[in-house]
């Protein structure tokens, strides 16, 4: 994923009034949108939920991509999320509309 | 895995009364399943709306997607569908909404992108004879020059794909807009270009009812690969209707990504 150019309007939303709540997306260029909604706890991502309007098969790979967050550090880079992400899937999962390093912008831009 | 053509099966039309949006979802898991286990031919569906629904994709956040407020003050059912894609909003009418239910071996080696088109042509060509200069767009549209008409939506199951479209036929966008949270940046992706009142690529387009878009898109499918009319057997009635209430109506499915 190449760094495309930020989206400053949803670069960095708090929502619901929860103030350690964290909301990014990053909308794939020629694919679809992904959205992070996750919190820091103690320096790491706690209560990740990845969400969009990709495509995702299977469907219950969704929690493993979540999983693979839950607990990386806050600092972590996008390539290290990326590979934390890609590392949890297994050989069957396909994605259409967008990829590892695209939740790993997402999640950069939840956080910054 | 072998691949198949069209022209290979022995194509069935389901077209009932209008039904409930949470057995329209259930419907698309059981009939893909029937299709996956042999025990269906595969099917061409046209989905009727007994009421006003939002649907969204599999993988979206319901809070993110849907304002509840807006949704419930206008009596509007949220429903949650087994594909991932976007979010859209169902009014009796506004819209023409299909399913296709077939072997894994129609889009055998094919790319995602290429399943998508190739499960699509028909409509092209039935839209074409419409007057409408529509084309595939990917990754999962159906676009006119002058804008969005549909978006689709694949997921595969078993042995079978789930191949299925939603058209904008008249949209109130006002009222979209009270229901769905859409970004500025998603907007085009609904067919909106600006701060325009209606969604109405086919009506505007074909100046025809929506039941004669139908029949001509019907028409063109029979025309291409065959087409013989069928209804919903009793058992897979049965088990859409037990997914219907126990599934699809629960609001922790329709949550499963809050």
């Amino acid at each position: 994923m190449d760094g495309a150019p930020a989206d400053p309007a949803h670069a960095h939303v708090r929502r619901f009034g929860e103030s350690n709540a964290m909301h990014g997306e990053y909308k794939v260029p020629g694919g679809k949108l992904v959205v992070v909604d996750a919190e820091v706890r103690d320096g790491r991502l706690a209560v990740v939920q990845v969400s969009g309007d990709f495509f995702l098969e299977p469907p219950e790979a969704l929690d493993a991509i979540n999983a693979a967050l839950e607990g990386q550090p806050a600092a972590a880079g996008e390539a290290a999320l990326a590979a934390a992400v890609r590392a949890a899937l297994q050989a069957d999962v396909a994605m259409y509309g967008f990829s590892p390093e695209a939740v790993a912008v997402a999640v950069r831009r939840a956080l910054a | 895995m072998n691949a198949s053509t069209w022209l290979d099966h022995d194509w069935q039309l389901l077209h009932a009364a209008p039904q409930a949006p949470t057995l329209h979802m259930a419907l698309d898991e059981v009939l893909t399943d029937e299709v996956a286990a042999g025990r269906r031919p595969p099917t061409l569906r046209v989905w009727e709306w007994a009421g006003p629904a939002v649907v969204i994709g599999r993988f979206q956040s319901l809070r993110n997607e849907v304002d509840a407020h807006g949704a419930a003050r206008h009596g509007i059912e949220v429903v949650r569908r087994i594909s991932g894609g976007g979010a859209m909003f169902i009014e009796p009418g506004n819209t023409i909404t299909y399913s296709i239910y077939a072997p894994l071996t129609m889009v055998a080696g094919m790319s995602f992108q290429d399943a998508y088109a190739h499960m699509d042509a028909w409509v092209i060509e039935a839209l074409h004879a419409l007057g409408i200069d529509a084309r595939y767009q990917p990754l999962n549209d159906i676009t006119a020059p002058a804008g969005k008409i549909a978006g689709a939506a694949q997921a595969r199951r078993g042995g079978a794909v789930l191949h299925h479209v939603t058209m904008a036929y008249d949209i109130d966008a006002a009222k979209m807009m009270q229901v769905l949270r859409i970004g500025r940046e998603k907007l085009s992706d609904k067919g909106i270009a600006s701060a325009a009142k209606r969604v109405d690529p086919l009506r505007s387009q074909t100046g025809l009812p929506r039941e004669a878009v139908i029949a001509r898109m019907v028409d063109t499918f029979r025309q291409r690969h065959g087409l013989r009319d069928d209804t919903l057997r009793a058992g897979e009635l049965a088990r859409a209707e037990a997914l219907a209430a126990s599934k699809f109506a629960d609001p922790a499915w329709t949550a499963v990504v809050p």
